[in-house]
């Protein structure tokens, strides 16, 4: 594929320039470097690692169980789902069984980390934009997510709420109350962002027709997530390939059209829509029981060979590829991240738009730099 | 078997093909194959409309005396996926195919970042989440860190 628009007359004055690593539309430490005529981008190549903290190397120097605090860490804005989904892997390749109130009680969780992780994303997009007052709407918001999470976890970011055969800590009547009063409350909240911000005109004006992602990206690669979602393509881990209990749940993969930055706006919408839905049905059918299998072997030694399993995070495709020799210490463990498909598209999707826009194209991509590097 | 499955049993470069069991495992096809036919595999993978999911290294010199190179393809709608398994002699290269699959040339930096295991036909080669100065590769099994800065900063406490 051609990676940047080279064609440049030589009489005509081109520049390089630098965006990051400290850039705040960056969010955390990346950094482009975007070859630019006036302030049209001709090519832009991404340099990542500043955020790198070797959790792969971890992984591999530890047992199984002692990882398990560095998931949440890998992305500290849905660490839920991460640290779930490294219990799910570590649970399939041992043939642990999961009580069912432990599983509604670890969708409910990640549901609801994925709605604080879609306010982030709308409140940090819109300020990149020129937008203050949704950012402040959606942090007021966000932070009653966290208040409801820390009461069941006791951290606010990086939980470490999953154990291999359940969750930690039970919830209780007042968290069941809490979620569901916010559930009521987010949805009238969602009304008003809707008019708010993918109403208004001037987000509109800067985002529809912007960062065009073009579907020959797909399958060159292997996108995922809200970016795949926005360009009409209905592919979503936990319908394509549902895990934990997620094909009892009644839900709609959220669809845009043109894969613009405004379409994956909408998506992330829609989503939160989706995961108020998936949450309040999970109440409604909350079990009694147990919230930890009864058997858990102590030492876990996952039989040899390699071992594979993937959520739907609120980026997109996350997976645990693990090898494994019999041992209690894993061969081989790679986090394959969202975040590093998506911005390792940049070199094919900024040629061509303006310097403005790509701070557009990097906030609706919703990029986590700690996650990209690991 | 599926189609492509098929095809590739008597592809040049594989010396295995197995089927897997998706329930336990997640994927449904474990394949052997030679580092120099990959670009040749990664084509008829690209024409079935299938995806490069993940590319990654194994460092199994302790055990096997060799490396591994694993590459994950899927396909969007039901999956099926196929794990390709490739020994590279410590040394030796790999075979690039990111002019199949764009989203290659960013695993296969980071590989021969962190196991230094190098791609030919790559159209860049180079470190991508270490410094392009930085000694030696992280996640090889007998890796100490030589870092000189690693020194200063521990002299300067």
């Amino acid at each position: 594929m051609q990676n940047s628009i080279e064609v440049v007359a030589e009489d005509r004055d081109t520049y390089y320039m630098n965006m990051g690593p400290q850039h705040p539309s960056t969010h955390g430490v990346l950094r482009l470097k975007l070859h630019l005529e006036g302030e049209t981008i001709l090519s832009a190549e991404p340099f990542i690692g500043y955020g790198h903290r070797a959790h792969e190397k971890m992984a591999e120097n530890r047992d199984y169980l002692q990882f398990l605090p560095n998931t949440s860490r890998v992305d500290y804005l849905s660490g839920m789902i991460y640290n779930l989904a490294y219990c799910q892997a570590v649970e399939k390749m041992m043939a642990i069984e999961v009580p069912e109130r432990a599983e509604y009680i670890r969708i409910i969780a990640a549901e609801l980390n994925r709605i604080s992780s879609h306010l982030l994303w709308m409140g940090t997009f819109l300020l990149d934009l020129g937008g203050i007052t949704p950012f402040l709407y959606g942090f007021d918001d966000r932070e009653k997510i966290l208040d409801i999470l820390d009461s069941i976890t006791g951290s606010r970011l990086t939980y470490c709420y999953g154990r291999f055969g359940g969750v930690t800590m039970d919830v209780d009547e007042i968290f069941v109350a809490k979620t569901a009063e916010f559930c009521e409350y987010f949805r009238g909240r969602l009304d008003d962002f809707q008019r708010l911000v993918i109403g208004n005109v001037i987000f509109q004006e800067r985002t529809k027709g912007v960062g065009v992602f073009d579907p020959e990206l797909i399958q060159h690669y292997a996108l995922s997530g809200p970016c795949l979602r926005a360009m009409g393509f209905a592919r979503d881990v936990r319908k394509d390939e549902p895990y934990g209990i997620y094909e009892r749940f009644d839900f709609e993969v959220q669809l845009g059209q043109r894969g613009d930055c405004f379409d994956r706006s909408t998506v992330r919408m829609g989503e939160m829509q989706q995961s108020l839905d998936i949450i309040e049905q999970a109440l409604k059918e909350l079990p009694d029981g147990p919230i930890m299998a009864a058997k858990v072997p102590k030492r876990i030694r996952p039989p040899e060979g390699d071992h594979h399993f993937a959520v739907e995070s609120a980026r997109g495709r996350f997976q645990h590829y693990i090898v494994s020799d019999g041992s209690d210490i894993p061969v081989r463990h790679k986090l394959s991240t969202p975040s590093f498909v998506n911005i390792s598209t940049m070199p094919q999707v900024m040629p061509g738009t303006m310097l403005a826009d790509a701070v557009a194209i990097l906030g609706s991509i919703d990029i986590v730099v700690p996650e990209i590097d690991r | 078997m599926s189609v492509i499955a098929e095809k590739l049993k008597t592809h040049a470069g594989i010396e295995e093909s197995t089927s897997a069991d998706y329930a336990t495992q997640g994927y449904h096809y474990l394949h052997r194959a030679q580092a120099a036919q990959l670009p040749a595999i990664a084509t008829l993978f690209s024409a079935a409309d299938f995806h490069l999911e993940m590319l990654t290294c194994v460092d199994l010199r302790e055990s096997e005396q060799t490396f591994r190179l694993v590459y994950q393809f899927n396909c969007y709608g039901t999956p099926e996926r196929h794990l390709i398994h490739v020994a590279v002699q410590p040394e030796a290269k790999g075979a690039s195919i990111s002019a199949v699959f764009a989203g290659a040339n960013w695993y296969e930096r980071e590989v021969f970042d962190m196991h230094g295991v190098a791609f030919d036909g790559h159209p860049d080669m180079k470190r991508i989440l270490m410094d392009d100065d930085y000694i030696g590769h992280p996640l090889r099994k007998d890796f100490v860190d030589q870092d000189p800065q690693r020194e200063e900063m521990a002299s300067a406490e």
